[in-house]
């Protein structure tokens, strides 16, 4: 495996929320230019994963690696301009327009001596339009529905132009259709912008669907990783969800689908484990 | 475009600010503070006419009227605006900071701050010269501030709730310690209660020396954080997401809201409600952005303040009102509008 595959290395990490240790020596490659899918269940560290690739946590031990550079020596600013985070149930102010928040984006790319710049204005403009909200600019957020809102935050990540974006949970609260129109728009920004995309996604169904590359987590560690096809089996899943399934093919998107069955261990505990190694 | 708009919600939408002449808003308020000062240098238990005081601020020849508008007037009408900027710019950051927008320096502890050190040195070690409670009070809102600080940062990373929380508790603690000294302390009582519902009049402007270039420093401070403090609008998360040192940023927001509001208590006592609702006006006026917000909280502040100086000189004459009660009486009935609608 070559550097120039991979554009975010976890190594070793260890992370804990006081005494409970969250991650365990946890070791990632995230590839480039791909969608990467954290999956798990409640309480597995995959949305503490993604927050400390975003740095939102101090690791206890190991380090992240952004191009072989430990993004613990970033500064702020630079750091946010290589890896964007849409976070999981994003808040600003009712009252905010559309275009007030998008403009966040471009925070990081501001100083005091870099005033809004062309720059600026192309990207915001970009981001408005590549996200379909450029017509509700004026509109504020209060008024918004929960999909256009969840649109509006894609755009504001997107106008940051990271080369990383990072989502967590987007499709949250979202209806079926919202949930489609959001991924999609997510798929979107990794084909035609190149992003790296790191997911976290709850729905199994929808994590394999719109991967490329799926972890599975459970309890810190990292239970599997993969093609959503060879993650897959229902085997692993009795073993990392601890749910009984069946999994077929999707006949129309040719990926694997999972009809859960009833919770319980798997029929044979040799192939779970068997599985998890 | 997957998304249609939909009418109802429309229409009971207002238009976003950005469609709003920003130029024409800024050369309004200017325009309205010009008014106002002039307003307060003419209007009051007498009434002068413009020649008058022209006369008397550069022309000065020694007269009553020259004498009463160049020693009684002009202080107020230059105490007056500066202490309502400074209070506009100073509830921006803490709306903001705190992200409620029913926060002010009150909410903070720092009115009730000042308060408890101006009774206290009155009482205590019985400072009666009004430069000398002043002092007291700027005093007085700092260190409270650096309480506030120091408690929220401890633990829980100044988050904006445990910020209101510790700045509400403090403000509790310091107007209970104000009414003890007050019932025990009878001789001052008349002094202290005037000082304590905030007012313009009867102030040097020895005063102003000292407190407008401390509101300056605030002020400055405050505009080089515009740009951060929007992305501070956004939640913890999001806002580390797009490289908001939030500690830092927090830390540097305390200080402007304590230097504005520190000054503007020493130069008027405790003016409640002015860092209540003038942010509601300026977003109202020009947006979020604290680039637009900041400026125009300083100019409808001033506007505000020099308004409510002037009221205060009619609404019992000719007896002069505190003007914190009258910027306390339109201020909840702004507020109660406010809540109102938002609950409408």
């Amino acid at each position: 495996m070559t550097d120039s595959e991979n554009r975010i290395e976890v190594q070793s990490l260890s992370l804990s929320y006081g005494n409970t240790a969250v991650l365990k020596s946890l070791s990632l490659p995230i590839a480039r230019g791909k969608i990467t899918v954290l999956a798990g269940p409640n309480g597995c560290g995959k949305s503490t994963l993604l927050r400390a690739i975003r740095r939102l946590h101090k690791p206890e031990s190991g380090r992240i690696l952004l191009e072989e550079l430990d993004i613990a020596k970033f500064n702020d600013r630079a750091l946010a301009r290589q890896i964007g985070l849409l976070a999981q149930s994003p808040s600003a102010p009712e009252d905010m327009t559309v275009e007030e928040l998008v403009r966040l984006g471009r925070y990081p790319h501001q100083s005091m001596l870099q005033p809004w710049s062309q720059n600026d204005s192309t990207a915001l403009e970009a981001a408005m339009e590549g996200t379909g909200v450029a017509h509700l600019r004026s509109r504020r957020l209060g008024s918004l529905s929960g999909g256009q809102l969840q649109r509006v935050w894609i755009a504001m990540v997107l106008a940051q132009e990271t080369d990383v974006v990072c989502l967590d949970e987007p499709v949250n609260h979202l209806d079926m259709a919202h949930q489609l129109d959001c991924l999609d728009l997510v798929r979107r920004l990794n084909v035609d912008y190149g992003r790296t995309i790191v997911l976290v996604l709850h729905d199994l169904n929808l994590a394999a669907r719109y991967a490329d590359r799926l972890v599975f987590l459970n309890d810190g560690v990292i239970a599997a990783s993969g093609t959503p096809e060879e993650l897959m089996t229902e085997a692993m899943i009795a073993s990392v969800f601890g749910v009984q399934s069946m999994v077929i093919t999707d006949p129309v998107h040719g990926r694997p689908l999972c009809i859960p069955l009833r919770t319980g261990p798997a029929h044979n505990k040799g192939d779970a484990d068997a599985a998890r190694s | 475009m997957g998304f249609a708009l939909s009418a109802p919600a429309l229409s009971t939408v207002r238009s976003g600010p950005l469609a709003r002449p920003l130029p024409l808003i800024y050369a309004g308020l200017v325009v309205g503070l010009v008014i106002a000062v002039l307003a307060s240098l003419t209007l009051g238990y007498k009434i002068y006419s413009l020649e008058q005081v022209w006369q008397a601020l550069f022309a000065f020849d020694g007269s009553e009227t020259a004498v009463v508008i160049a020693n009684l007037r002009l202080p107020r009408a230059v105490i007056a605006p500066l202490v309502g900027a400074g209070l506009g710019i100073a509830g921006v950051l803490v709306q903001t900071l705190s992200r409620n927008r029913i926060a002010s320096p009150d909410t903070l502890g720092l009115n009730a701050g000042a308060s408890v050190a101006v009774v206290m040195a009155s009482a205590v070690f019985g400072v009666g010269s009004l430069l000398g409670l002043s002092l007291a009070a700027a005093a007085g809102a700092l260190a409270t501030s650096m309480l506030v600080f120091l408690l929220a940062a401890t633990a829980g990373g100044l988050s904006p709730i445990r910020i209101v929380l510790i700045g509400v508790t403090v403000a509790g603690l310091g107007n209970s310690i104000v009414q003890i000294i007050l019932t025990t302390n009878e001789a001052q009582l008349q002094q202290l209660l005037f000082w304590l519902s905030g007012a313009f009049v009867d102030r040097p402007m020895a005063l102003v020396q000292s407190g407008a270039p401390i509101i300056l420093v605030g002020a400055l401070i405050a505009i080089a954080l515009a740009r951060t403090l929007d992305a501070l609008q956004a939640d913890d998360s999001t806002a580390t997401g797009l490289g908001v040192p939030l500690v830092l940023v927090r830390g540097a927001s305390f200080l402007s809201v304590s230097l504005l509001t520190g000054a503007a208590v020493s130069m008027a006592g405790p003016v409640g409600f002015v860092g209540l609702v003038v942010p509601h006006a300026a977003r109202w006026l020009v947006g979020l952005r604290h680039k637009l917000l900041i400026p125009a909280a300083a100019l409808i502040g001033a506007v505000y303040a020099t308004t409510a100086d002037i009221a205060a000189r009619f609404v019992i004459y000719p007896v002069e009102a505190p003007v914190g009660a009258i910027t306390a009486v339109v201020g909840a009935m702004v507020l109660l509008i406010l809540l109102k609608r938002r609950a409408a």
